[in-house]
Order: structure tokens, then sequence, then C-alpha cells
């Protein structure tokens, strides 16, 4: 564990945070990936909202400093600088927020928000791989359509060394936990939940009893190609094998028992034949049992799933995704549970989800353009001061909970040396920042996650206050750490400011993004007065504001 | 996954505290705030907090403890084993000779020897069991637990109302809260040992953190103003109860102990964690679950009873005694169970295997008769021969006798109505006080 006295800990502050900020500022904006101008879909979003919002007041746009840290949360996973705050204010030029929002979305910093969010979203806590997060933020760095990268998840390339890792969403799962099985009809669940947002768990034994669309085919013809995957043992990374798949999975309903059988087949899909190979001639290349290399059998059936699950006909993988995505932008689900899609749980916006899916389709999973789209809409740039009087979904913004890895990096970036000014900055490279991680950084972020995160397989979706994290923030070392003032840190910044005023628009603008109302003048300068030591005043004041339910929220 | 709701995220009703209180401020048609002195508030005030101030200690004998050699002896019987019944402090009761300390304690005990239940494997077993076995609604029950700080509403101590005492590891157990939402989960202390981040940093004085912990608020009423609020509330939630647990950290110094009472107890898991129960029940927390393990005897039954069965009796006698002597049996609901019993008959390893047909459980506390033995089985303990209690029956007992009418209280699970035990079975009358 770290020492609240290790010299370290601080030093990652610089190499953390400021790394990705240096980019941001520094980067052009980019042009459009895409033919049709920014804004199209956002503008039919919007009007589809319009209609549902009926005569419901609507919410006006955030101000300045609101809209600056939500974009910087969404897109760059931390809250902006201090220099980056007043920068943006101090801008004029009429499209200054279009014009953040190209830079964000071109910055390395967007990538690996992405990453760590589908990280979150796909592996739900059961752990992490070095080849799998690289895998996700190359993946996203090159911005690959997210049909692209569904196939390459669900039908992993050992060979291919910059894409494998992708394999270790399957090996994961397939891995044997203490006495327990191998939880095959786990990993086939989380395939409908995840990339069909269908989970058909309650149609393993039988159809579903209350969801009519669910029926036991559809759980059994993706069961049938997972119960016969195995995690390759001849490897030292994440690699899955298949064994030969030569014939049916037999299944019976526990109710009617009526035999049934299937092939390799998608969720309301269409069965696909298995082909007969004569003896000796299944395997396009054979096992070798000195290596214990398990062969490639000709017909694979993670390949047929990868295909069928992805292909452009599959309204509801693009539905699936345009959802999880509204979900990491808006906090809700047009469809709510996240994994309950189908016809009795119909979607609040109905004809919003089929313009996304459509969207997103037309597009083709470019999902970079997406959020671009979404975070043009008025929908996502309204205010949330005021939403207690909200009487219509999307009529305010909407609160988000944070990552532990948005926390993470927030927290130091509030408290941390000010950035210097952009035009100071030198280019880095998309290729390299953020993508190596020392040990004692990975040991923080790794408490962070511990603190912070849920337990394993339990989605992050709502805000959860937990007992954990408060005690981490009430008296964690790491945070404990981080009021220490030392080089120019907040801490040392605001213990050389003598102005009461000076001392509390700085500490606002470095942790809440935004600047002190008079109330909290007062409060800061209250505080002062009430505890003369100025270096324990200090360090309460940030922890009080860290430990906040604004700072905790992205609103 | 809990939540169909459209507008509301499931924390957004389960953490508000105000609602909480605010419950029990409605039934008493006043807006005051529960948290005042309870001494000040009106009567049907009270009454509400007197039902918010019971508890319950919930021993979990995971694995099956042997009815045969506990609860329900059958001395001189084909499958009735080595082991003797002795008397207890009631006449006419017998249990078995490897409970001599509770014997001593039967006037305290209230016996039900007639449970019949549906499932004999333990995966499923143990889940059907502590979720009451209702029927099947396509929601996931909450473990009793869960239930019980649902029903009964917070009480004052500001302590995790739902704590679990089990050897290995600790941390948050969402899942027993099933639909009622992840906040209703057990907080789990692994072998006893408190949360981490429960010792503030030697630099940081009470003083300062408690400033500190003021500043917060302040910060947060600011925030929440206009807002829907629950987001903040939540959130001074888990805050105090940090703070609270911080305060209370003297329940996880073993040196505060008597080392009479370590020696009455014993100092093997159970006894440590059911004299840690004891504390915490003393502390105010609402709801207390002790999980012992290694209870699936299907080889050499008899030595492993003769081990675990005594060892529980030490603990069990021990804290029942205690709780009785402090007049905590008044309102504390004790319960000690299994998923099932054991066969009667004896296999081929000197074991015995699962039986859920014909078994045994103890309780002692509020709302029970004292002293009673409940139902009866076959000469051999092969079957039920009075009336057959399922989990059911069970539930509706243990929630009649913390003051909770199970027949006409429901579950609103987003709009839809759930009952709180199964439909088909009550309460055991003859048990209830």
């Amino acid at each position: 564990m770290l020492q609240a006295t290790q010299p370290g800990w601080l030093m990652l502050l610089s190499s953390l945070a400021a790394l990705p900020l240096v980019t941001l500022l520094a980067t052009p904006a980019c042009g459009q990936d895409d033919d049709r101008a920014p804004g199209w879909l956002a503008t039919q979003i919007d009007q589809l909202l319009e209609q549902s919002l009926e005569d419901a007041p609507r919410a006006p746009a955030a101000g300045d400093t609101e809209w600056l840290r939500r974009s910087f949360l969404d897109l760059a996973g931390r809250i902006p600088t201090t220099t980056e705050t007043r920068q943006f204010i101090a801008d004029t030029h009429p499209d200054k927020r279009g014009r953040l929002v190209e830079r964000l979305l071109s910055a390395p910093a967007f990538s690996q928000r992405m990453a760590d969010a589908f990280h979150i979203l796909l592996m739900e806590r059961r752990g992490e791989h070095t080849e799998w997060l690289s895998y996700l933020r190359t993946s996203f760095a090159a911005n690959k359509p997210w049909d692209q990268m569904a196939r390459e998840i669900l039908d992993p390339n050992a060979d291919a060394e910059t894409i494998r890792g992708a394999a270790f969403f399957q090996t994961r799962r397939l891995e044997k936990v203490g006495q327990q099985e191998t939880d095959y009809a786990g990993l086939t669940r989380d395939i409908g939940r995840l990339f069909l947002g269908c989970d058909l768990q309650c149609a393993q034994c039988h159809d579903h009893l209350s969801i009519d669309s669910y029926r036991q085919v559809d759980f059994q013809g993706l069961y049938t190609v997972y119960q016969n995957t195995v995690i390759r043992t001849d490897v030292s990374y994440p690699a899955v094998a298949e064994k030969l798949l030569t014939k049916k999975t037999e299944f019976m309903s526990v109710f009617d028992k009526q035999p049934q059988s299937t092939g390799p087949r998608i969720p309301f899909g269409i069965e696909q034949p298995i082909p007969q190979f004569e003896k000796d001639q299944e395997y396009a290349v054979p096992p070798d049992r000195k290596t214990n290399f398990p062969g490639v059998p000709k017909f694979r059936g993670l390949q047929v799933i990868a295909n069928d699950l992805t292909a452009p006909g599959n309204q509801r993988f693009a539905e699936n995704a345009a959802n999880r995505m509204w979900f990491l932008f808006f906090g809700t689900g047009l469809v709510n549970p996240l994994d309950q899609l189908h016809d009795d749980n119909p979607p609040t916006h109905p004809q919003l989800l089929k313009l996304l899916a459509d969207g997103l389709i037309s597009m083709k999973f470019d999902l970079r353009e997406f959020t671009r789209e979404l975070v043009l809409t008025h929908a996502w740039q309204r205010t949330t001061v005021g939403s207690a009087a909200e009487q219509r979904l999307y009529q305010y913004g909407r609160e988000k909970r944070l990552s532990a890895e948005q926390l993470l990096i927030s927290m130091l970036t509030a408290c941390g040396p000010a950035a210097p000014s952009s035009d100071t900055q030198t280019e880095s490279s998309p290729a390299t920042v953020g993508f190596s991680e020392s040990a004692e950084q990975k040991t923080i972020r790794e408490a962070f996650v511990k603190a912070f995160g849920n337990v394993p397989q339990d989605p992050e979706l709502e805000f959860s206050p937990s007992l954990k994290a408060a005690l981490f923030v009430m008296n964690d070392p790491l945070v404990a750490q981080l009021l220490q003032p030392a080089n120019g840190n907040l801490a040392d910044r605001l213990a050389k400011l003598e102005a009461p005023n000076e001392l509390a628009e700085e500490l606002y603008l470095s942790v809440l993004s935004r600047f002190p109302i008079e109330s909290e003048q007062e409060f800061v300068r209250g505080h002062l007065q009430q505890q003369p030591d100025r270096p324990a005043a200090v360090s309460n004041l940030i922890w009080s504001l860290l430990a906040s339910t604004e700072f905790c929220l992205n609103h | 996954m809990t939540s169909f709701s459209q507008h509301c995220r499931s924390w957004e009703h389960g953490w508000s505290r105000r609602r909480w209180l605010g419950n029990v401020a409605t039934s008493a048609g006043g807006t005051a705030i529960a948290s005042a002195l309870p001494g000040f508030l009106p009567a049907a005030h009270s009454s509400a907090l007197q039902r918010a101030s019971k508890q319950v200690l919930f021993i979990w004998l995971d694995g099956g403890i042997s009815q045969l050699e506990s609860w329900d002896p059958k001395p001189n019987t084909e499958f009735g084993g080595p082991f003797r019944a002795i008397p207890t402090a009631v006449p006419g009761i017998h249990v078995s000779e490897l409970l001599p300390r509770t014997a001593q304690q039967m006037q305290h005990l209230a016996l039900i020897r007639s449970l019949c239940t549906q499932d004999n494997a333990h995966s499923s077993g143990v889940d059907r069991i502590q979720r009451g076995d209702p029927k099947n609604r396509g929601v996931v029950y909450p473990y009793f637990g869960s239930a019980v700080t649902k029903l009964l509403g917070p009480n004052q101590s500001g302590l995790p109302p739902y704590v679990w005492i089990k050897p290995l590891s600790g941390g948050f157990m969402h899942k027993d809260a099933g639909f009622l939402g992840p906040q209703y989960g057990s907080l789990a202390f692994g072998d006893g040992k408190p949360p981490q981040n429960l010792q503030r940093p030697a630099e940081l004085s009470a003083e300062i953190q408690e400033q500190r912990l003021r500043l917060r608020a302040e910060v947060d009423q600011r925030f929440a103003a206009g807002r829907k609020g629950y987001a903040a509330e939540a959130n001074a939630f888990v805050f105090d109860m940090g703070l609270e647990l911080m305060r209370r950290q003297e329940l996880f110094d073993d040196s505060q102990v008597s080392a009479a009472d370590v020696e009455r107890y014993g100092t093997h898991d159970l006894g440590r964690h059911l004299l840690l129960a004891r504390r915490m029940l003393e502390a105010g927390v609402q709801f207390v679950k002790v999980n012992s393990y290694g209870w699936d005897t299907h080889g050499d039954n008899f030595n492993g009873s003769h081990c675990l069965v005594r060892r529980f009796d030490q603990a069990f006698a021990a804290i029942i005694e205690d709780l009785a002597a402090r007049g905590m049996l008044e309102h504390v609901l004790v319960i000690a169970m299994s998923e099932f019993g054991r066969t009667p008959r004896v296999n081929g390893h000197l074991g015995r295997d699962h039986w859920p047909e014909a078994w045994s459980l103890a309780m002692a506390g509020c709302g029970l008769k004292r002293g009673i033995a409940v139902g009866a089985t076959s000469d051999a303990g092969t079957w039920v021969t009075t009336e057959p209690y399922d989990i059911g029956h069970m539930f509706h007992t243990w929630f009649n006798a913390l003051g909770i009418d199970s027949q006409h209280t429901e579950y609103s699970n987003n709009g839809q109505p759930l009952p709180i035990a199964h439909e088909d079975c009550g309460p055991v009358r003859e048990v209830l006080a």
C-alpha cells in the first residue's frame, strides 16, 4: 500500500492527469467522418423528443461551465483544468461549443474514455487483461466500427497480435471459479445481454414465461456454440478454441418435455446447417498433441455467430448498440433495463430508438460520429439545474454516475498542478499517450476501482453510493495525499492565496470546474475564520468539495 | 436490472432517508423527522419506532445440521445413531446429548420439528430457503435479512441495517437483496474483520474529520437545491454510516471482550462470530446473520456432528443466555437453521445425506412462545406426522413475530404488488406469543 509520505504518488499527477490535457488543447479541430453536416441526426433526435415533451417547459441550455464539465467528463473522461475552463469562457467564437466537441472527439483521451466505458460495459468488473485493454484502446483510437469490434470479440483471431486480446471477453467467462463448473450458460446469456440487449436466461430451460419473443431455441442456438468452446492452454495470451461441432444440440422444455434440437443459431435468427466432413477432414488446421494446440475446425460456430449477429439485417444488434450508447450519454436507456429489449417492454421513445438504430447503421457503426450526434442534441446540452421540477424525460439534462476511472483522473486533475497554457504544449502521438501504465499507477487505479466500482458481474448503471467508497474518501491515504501541499498543486496554490475570494475562486474552479457564487464565497470565508490553521482549512475545503455529490456526478 | 421504471432509478426509492423516515412520520400524520427523541413522539409514532427497534439474529448452519443429532433425537431406533437424548430445562422436551448447554436454555427456545420443504440441493436450496420460496413471479425475492430491513425500516442506530458475519471474505453482498435493489444487500464482515479504511489516518484528528463532514454536508445542500435530491441523500447516508461505524470501532476490537465471554462462547469461528454478533445487536444493528460452514456430513456424520454440534451448542447457549439476561429477547428474534435436514437412513460412508422431508429448526425471542416444541416426526424420524410446515410458513411466522402482518403487507416492485411470503402458507399460530 502506498504511504502518505511517499512522493511517487504526487509525481504521478503530472504523468496521469497532464498528458491527455496537453493533447486536448493542442489538437486541431478535424473534419467530419461523413458527408452529412454534423448535427444531421441530432436535429432529428430533438424533433422526436420535442413531440414527447408536449407542453412541459424545456430547461434552458447549460451555461458555459456546466456544459464544459459535462463535455469533458463524457468525451475526455475527466473534468477540465482551470486553464481549459478559463480559456473556454474567454473564447468568443460563435461556435465555440461545436469546435470544442470536435477537439475532444479527435483527442486520444476520447478513445481512452470509450475504451474505459466499453471495458466496464463488456466485462462488468470481472477483471482485466493487458492485451484486452490494449485491444480496446487501439480499436477506439483507430475508430474501428462497432460491428467490426463485435466480430473480433465474438470470433477472436489468436494469430493477429494486435487484436487477439479481444478473446478475453470469452476466456474470462470460461474460467472455472472455485469448485464450480465452467459457466457456459453464463457466457451464452452475456452474449445475448451485451450484444443484443436480450437477457435469455429464463429461456434456458423453457420458452420465457412472460416474454413471448424469448424462446428456448433462442438460448439453445447460442449455447450449442458456447458449450463447445475451451480456453487454449498452449499460449500465454487469452485465446479460445472450439471443439468439433458435428451435431445439433437436443433439448426439451421442462414443462412439455417435447424433444427439440438446434444447430448454431443467433437469437431470433436462422439456424445454420452443420456441414459433415469425412473423418480426418474436419480440421482446417489439425490439432497438435505435442504443443497442446487444439486445432481449428473447418466449421466454426463462433464464426457463424459473429457473422450472423453483426449482419446488416440484424436490427436488434443496432438497437442494442444505440440503446447502450444512449445510456452512456443520457444516464438512462431508451429501453430499461438495458438487456430487456423485447415487444413487451417497449422503449420510452420507440421512434427514437428506430431513428438511432437506423442512423448507426447508416454511419456504418462509427461510434465517434454517433457520439457527436448525441452531444450536439439540445437534449444532451440542457441544464440539470432545477430538475426537481421534471415532468417528462429529457426535459432537463440528466445526472450520470462517474466511473472509478473518471473519478480517479478527475481527482488528479482537480488536485494536481495547474496545467500550463496551451501554446507551450507539444504534440503527443495518439499511439503512445495513455497506453502505458506503471505498476504504481495500476495499483492506484485498482484501488479506485475497488472503492468506486461495483462487485463483479453487477452492471454499473446508476449512481449508487457505497459505504466502502465513503470510507475510502474519508480515510484512504491516497486521498489524504492529494490534499498535501506540494510543487504547485492545488493545496500548495491555495495556501499561498491570501485573499479569501481568490482562494474560493481557485478552489471552485479547480474542483467543481465553475466559479463560486456569493454564498459559496461566504462559505469559504466562514471556514477560513473558523479554522485559523490555513493548511488545515485548505485541505478541509478541498476535501469537502471532492467528497461532494456535485463532484462525483456528471451533471 | 431491477428497475423497470422510466422516470426514477431504483436507488432513488431505496436510499432516501427522508422517505424512510417519512414513512414513519406519516403514520402519525405528522411531519416531524423521526430522528427526534423517541420519547417525545406521539403514540402512533412510537409504535412504528418500536417495530423499527426489533432486531434479528439469523444463524445459518450451511450444508444442513442433522436434526437427529440436535433438535429431534430418536435414540434406540433404526436410524437413531449412537447419541442419547437428554432432558432439558423444560420438562418433556428432550434434545440430543450433543446440546447439553442449550438444553439448559430450553425455557427460552421454541423448536419446530415438523419442517417439510422442497429442495434437496444446496445450490438451489440455500437460495430457496433464505428467500422464503415464494411462487415464481419472474422476480428474484430478497433474502430474509434484506426483507426484514426493508419492511421494518431504519432504526436509530445509524449502523448498517443488515450485517453478515462469516468466515473468509467480506464485502457488500448485494445479491441478497433481489428485486428490492442492491442497497438492501448485506454488509459482510469476513471473519468478523472490519471493512477497509475504517481507521482514520493518524495525522487526521476526529475533530477535523467531523469538521470536514459538516462542510461536505453544506456543499451538498447547495447542490441538491432544486434537484431531485436523491443522489445527495444517498451519499449522505453512506458517509453518516461510515462515520458511525468508525465511532463504533470497539465492536471489532477483540481486546474489549472479557476473557470469560471468550471462553463461554468458544474460540472457534462460530464462537467468535456469535460473540461479535451479540455486540452488533447490542450496538443496534437491525439484522445480523452469522454463517457457519461444513455441516454437509455425507461422510462420518457422527464424528462430524460430535464436533460441529457441540461447538454450536457452546456458542448458541451462551448467546441465548446473554440475550435473555439483558432483556434483549423481548425485541430480538433468534433463528438457527440450515437449508434442509439430513436423511435418517445412514449411508455407506456412515454419513447422512440431504433430507428436506422432515427436519427441525430452533428459534427464540421476540413475538414467540418460550419453552415449546412444535410438531413431531415418525418414530424413525423419517416423516412429519403432524401438520407439515414449509419455509413459507416460517416466513409468515417470523414476520408476524416482528410485528409485520404478513398476510396484508405487500412489496411494490415498480407497481407490481408482491406478497412478502408464500400466499398458500400462513403463520404457525401455536408458536406465536
